[in-house]
């Protein structure tokens, strides 16, 4: 377990700071977070013509409220903590990839939903709006990342894992796997 | 994923997700208290990046007001002290999260205490790379001059406020559940593909 989160904090630093730097931010972080607005804007039309967009700012044509999609909102963190945690995990590369594909599906989805949701939130009062945006939806998404890789590690194969580390195994959990 | 494993996950996501507004709730209205906590360790914090910047601590509602001993010009003859503002809220949200994840999985009390103790240090981490952003970044590097922060300084202080403000609150207090509960070790580490316990 502790070979598990010092891989993972490595991992995770190195990603984080990579964000950080220009080219990723010209050829991922940027293109992404206007997608991100392209693909609300697409959805929200479907039900709500009064809506529109200026690069990675969605606006009300109703009343003018508008929201920006910055760092933190495009969900790339989350997207960033997933793919750490999975690459940290004992797992085949195969499983990995499947994971971090699904996995980004299912963090990106909510995050689209949270976005959507900001947007009429922030129309329907300010004060509601503070609070989701930086304090409800942060923690929904990271409880998201959770059971995505929750999930994923009970999705994977009896023998995935190399092993890790070496402890003996306790008399419950031998015959668990002599079980199994 | 057996049946059984797959209920018992369920039923924790599902007792977290009900144990949220009342930890929200709880939070908030303990935000005061745990926020002047925080913000004295945030001082300490600041004053070890930069010997003496902040003098005193102060409060506007629930934000926390750092007076510091750096000079701000604000019109040609004018002087006057730079204050940072810091929303003490933005990096202590993750107590709530954690709270809801131990109660969901009815944790000793010991140890949800234990958690939001151990979870404080890295709150007031966060509040002092915010401090350290504003004077060392945001305000120019007239600002950043007079207290003595340049190169690696400033990108250790990007870095620490980036990861202070997006990372800490939500990944720590799920860090600090995984640690000490005993809920991670059922449905994480005794899955089929777990972190195995036999020898190389």
């Amino acid at each position: 377990m502790l070979r598990f989160f010092i891989v993972f904090v490595v991992i995770l630093v190195a990603l984080f700071a990579a964000e950080l730097t220009q080219p990723v931010q010209q050829a991922v972080v940027i293109p992404w977070t206007e997608a991100l607005v392209h693909i609300c804007v697409a959805l929200i039309t479907l039900v709500d013509a009064n809506v529109m967009v200026f690069g990675k700012i969605l606006q009300s044509t109703t009343n003018g409220f508008a929201i920006s999609i910055e760092a933190g909102c495009n969900g790339i963190e989350a997207a960033i903590i997933l793919i750490a945690a999975m690459l940290a995990y004992p797992a085949p590369w195969k499983h990995r990839a499947i994971g971090i594909l699904a996995g980004l599906t299912a963090v990106q989805a909510l995050n689209i939903v949270r976005v959507i949701s900001l947007f009429y939130i922030g129309q329907w009062s300010p004060k509601a709006f503070e609070w989701a945006h930086l304090y409800v939806w942060q923690a929904l998404i990271m409880l998201d990342v959770l059971i995505v890789w929750m999930i994923w590690i009970r999705m994977l194969p009896r023998s995935a894992a190399p092993p890790v580390s070496s402890p003996p195994p306790s008399a419950d959990r031998g015959a668990q796997q002599a079980a199994a | 994923m057996t049946a059984t494993e797959g209920r018992s996950l369920k039923q924790f996501v599902l007792r977290t997700f009900l144990w949220l507004p009342p930890c929200f709730a709880a939070w908030y209205f303990s935000a005061s208290p745990h926020a002047a906590v925080a913000g004295r360790l945030a001082r300490m914090m600041v004053n070890l990046f930069t010997p003496g910047v902040v003098s005193e601590l102060e409060r506007s509602g629930v934000n926390l007001v750092f007076v510091t001993t750096l000079k701000v010009y604000p019109a040609p003859g004018q002087a006057a002290l730079l204050l940072p503002e810091v929303n003490p809220l933005l990096y202590t949200y993750g107590l709530a999260m954690f709270l809801a994840l131990m109660l969901a999985e009815r944790a000793k009390i010991w140890k949800v205490l234990l958690g939001a103790a151990v979870l404080l240090p890295f709150q007031s981490l966060g509040i002092a790379f915010d401090v350290l952003a504003q004077v060392g970044i945001r305000l120019g590097p007239e600002v950043a001059a007079q207290a003595g922060l340049s190169g690696t300084e400033l990108t250790v202080i990007a870095l620490g406020y980036q990861l202070g403000i997006l990372i800490f609150p939500t990944l720590l207090p799920i860090v600090f559940w995984a640690v000490s509960g005993r809920l991670f070790n059922e449905i994480v580490m005794n899955s089929p593909g777990r972190i195995t316990e036999s020898g190389p």
